[in-house]
């Protein structure tokens, strides 16, 4: 059969996510949800979906990895996502972390760090987001100077997912000179064992797995080589990070929207209340229509921005991976909230599952991006209008 | 050992099956199309015998083009190769055509001490098809196996029916088919699903297999399917409400459809 160039994936991608939708259907929402539940760990889910090799499929084939691409990573992640157990930390570690790694590292970096996320025993968080300056990077307060030839961390994170579960931290930090100047921004790569850094959970109204973490960094005293790239690279450096991330929580999202549409779908084909399926109704069928419109648009979208970036075009992918994360965190706070609407009363039992997705889906709309700053990022770049800020 | 993998592609067991009105062969459309699970399982088996004591996994299959969807899955479990016998000339045979297909492909490969294949398929169900190829090949069967095992160039098999379990050995070559308890499938690696691609596939016709195109397909069929009728849709059921008589209502339930 013959694939329209282009607008479809390959069948390699395709078997991948059969693969994937397999193995993840075997675990399902009922043992996700039981697990966030209790408060414990996906941790067997995570080890059998490494042992497979789909978190290491965007590493390069030397360190063991599958030599893929970001398009490869996020197709694993939505079909997690789609079978009910989402892997939050698959948008920071393999996708951010080893991406940044793998791109800017030194030979020892790489050869260090990129076998473990290769084979999913490396796990490691990612720090940008501070109390007073969002996701304002050039408002960054946490900063860096050299002692010798250490490096000195110091400031506080917010807003840090799954700091328990990882063996480092990469952290955003402005350097700063010997006259309290502050420069431009990097990466630090820092143990969570190191001395000086400590972290506390944030009570979060969110059902998962994951926590969030505040993080402080008191003269956190850090080797040579815990710099990723170099000193003054600044943002572009960043960003070879935080596009992949976009990505990575766009297909999270599309996956959270495609549960949530089967249970609504499912629901509404069987219940009856009258003599036809309420999904006969078009009060509910248009809306469910609606929102597979929204789930398929941006999972293309996504999929564009994943072919753009694994074709090393970073600018056009940046366009590309915002507009996938904002039309991703829409179609699933939509979905999830249409799903409930559709199962009426059992929409918020526990039996049914789909009051847990609830605040997860709407997180779609904030992190790891707000809607808000997206809209900014379209304005200013894409039509080429003034900033405000 | 080399190992030569039976596997069929059959319509998901998830989905709405059907035959086609026109001549009640499969209706292609009507559902998705699948590697069947207990080939799977097949395969899984001969790859483990591989990994433990080296050789080859061959998978060799029958239908149409769109069957090298089944053969791309075996593959990116980890076999090495295939042939994929596909012919128009095919359609609407029976599991004698079959299995005289089959035995002519597996002719093709050179060197096997071993054929492996599902005990039945989930579509057709007849359950005939490896005994039918060991007689053609001249070679003792070992069907129903829940467990394979090797000494030297003799076979042990565990076989489990419904009238109990025996224990069958033979020599090799020999065809052994297996069961759904034989081992769980594993998953096709990240490197597995982008290595299948590269293996080769030998796509054969029934000429090339020096079948003449007469002796298969509907026709010729030993087997005539007269009439079909779809399953009757699932019904409501009975609901019993428990006010503390549930359990003898269940149980009278029971005694009346005479399950206990």
């Amino acid at each position: 059969m013959s694939q329209p160039n282009g607008f479809t994936e390959s069948e390699e991608r395709l078997a991948l996510r059969a693969a994937v939708a397999d193995l993840a259907g075997r675990y399902g929402s009922g043992y996700f949800t039981a697990r966030a539940r209790a408060g414990e760990k996906t941790t067997e889910l995570w080890a059998e979906v490494a042992k497979h090799g789909y978190l290491g499929v965007a590493v390069p084939e030397e360190f063991g990895g599958g030599g893929g691409g970001i398009g490869d990573l996020a197709a694993v992640c939505e079909e997690l996502a789609a079978a009910g157990c989402p892997l939050l930390l698959m948008v920071v570690s393999p996708a951010i972390c080893a991406t940044v790694i793998n791109r800017y590292g030194t030979a020892a970096q790489r050869q260090r760090w990129l076998p473990g996320f290769a084979a999913g025993t490396t796990k490691m968080a990612f720090a940008i987001t501070e109390p007073d300056a969002g996701s304002n990077a050039h408002r960054l307060a946490t900063t860096i100077r050299r002692d010798g030839v250490d490096w000195v961390l110091s400031g506080q994170k917010v807003f840090i997912s799954a700091v328990d579960e990882v063996e480092a931290v990469l952290v955003v930090a402005r350097h700063v000179d010997a006259s309290g100047q502050r420069l431009q921004p990097s990466l630090m790569i820092v143990p969570t064992g190191a001395p000086g850094f400590s972290y506390h959970s944030i009570e979060m109204d969110i059902l998962s797995p994951e926590k969030q973490f505040t993080l402080f960094f008191d003269d956190v005293r850090l080797p040579a080589d815990a710099l990723v790239g170099s000193e003054d690279a600044g943002l572009a450096q960043l960003f070879a990070g935080l596009n992949p991330e976009r990505i990575m929580a766009a297909s999270f999202s599309t996956g959270v929207a495609r549960h949530a549409l089967a249970k609504a779908t499912d629901y509404a084909r069987t219940r009856a209340v009258w003599d036809a399926p309420i999904g006969a109704h078009q009060g509910l069928a248009h809306p469910l229509a609606h929102c597979a419109v929204q789930v398929e648009l941006a999972r293309l979208m996504t999929q564009k921005a994943a072919a753009l970036y694994d074709a090393g075009q970073d600018k056009a992918a940046g366009e590309a991976a915002n507009m996938a994360k904002y039309a991703a965190g829409e179609a699933c706070a939509a979905t999830v909230d249409q799903a409930i609407q559709v199962h009426g009363g059992n929409g918020m039992t526990s039996e049914y599952g789909l009051g847990a997705m609830l605040a997860a889906s709407r997180v779609a709309r904030i992190a790891p991006v707000s809607r808000e700053m997206i809209l900014n990022f379209v304005a200013a770049h894409t039509l080429r209008l003034p900033k405000s800020y | 050992m080399n190992i030569v993998v039976l596997v069929k592609q059959v319509p998901d067991t998830w989905s709405e099956r059907k035959l086609t009105d026109a001549d009640h062969t499969l209706d292609r459309e009507a559902a998705d199309a699948v590697l069947d699970e207990i080939n799977e399982r097949a395969v899984e088996e001969a790859l483990r015998i591989k990994e433990a004591q080296g050789g080859e996994v061959t998978v060799v299959s029958m239908g149409p083009d769109r069957a090298t969807d089944a053969i791309r899955k075996a593959l990116s479990m980890g076999a090495d190769k295939a042939v994929h016998v596909s012919d128009e000339a095919l359609h609407g045979s029976d599991a004698v055509q079959t299995a005289r297909v089959l035995a002519k492909a597996i002719g093709t490969v050179e060197g096997y001490d071993l054929i492996l294949a599902g005990n039945e398929a989930t579509d057709g169900r007849a359950g005939a098809v490896p005994a039918m190829i060991a007689e053609l090949l001249g070679l003792p069967q070992l069907t129903q196996a829940r467990k394979v095992s090797f000494d030297g160039s003799t076979v042990t098999v565990e076989r489990e029916t419904e009238e109990g379990l025996t224990t069958v050995q033979a020599s090799l070559p020999a065809v052994v088919s297996v069961t759904e308890k034989i081992n769980e499938p594993r998953y096709p690696s990240f490197k597995g699903i982008m290595a299948a691609k590269k293996k080769p596939v030998n796509t054969v016709t029934v000429a090339d297999l020096g079948i003449d195109a007469g002796e298969v397909g509907l026709a010729g069929a030993l087997t005539t399917v007269l009439e079909a009728a779809p399953k009757p849709p699932r019904t409501a059921g009975e609901r019993v409400e428990d006010d503390g008589t549930g359990g003898t209502k269940i149980a009278e339930y029971l005694v009346g459809q005479k399950l206990i």
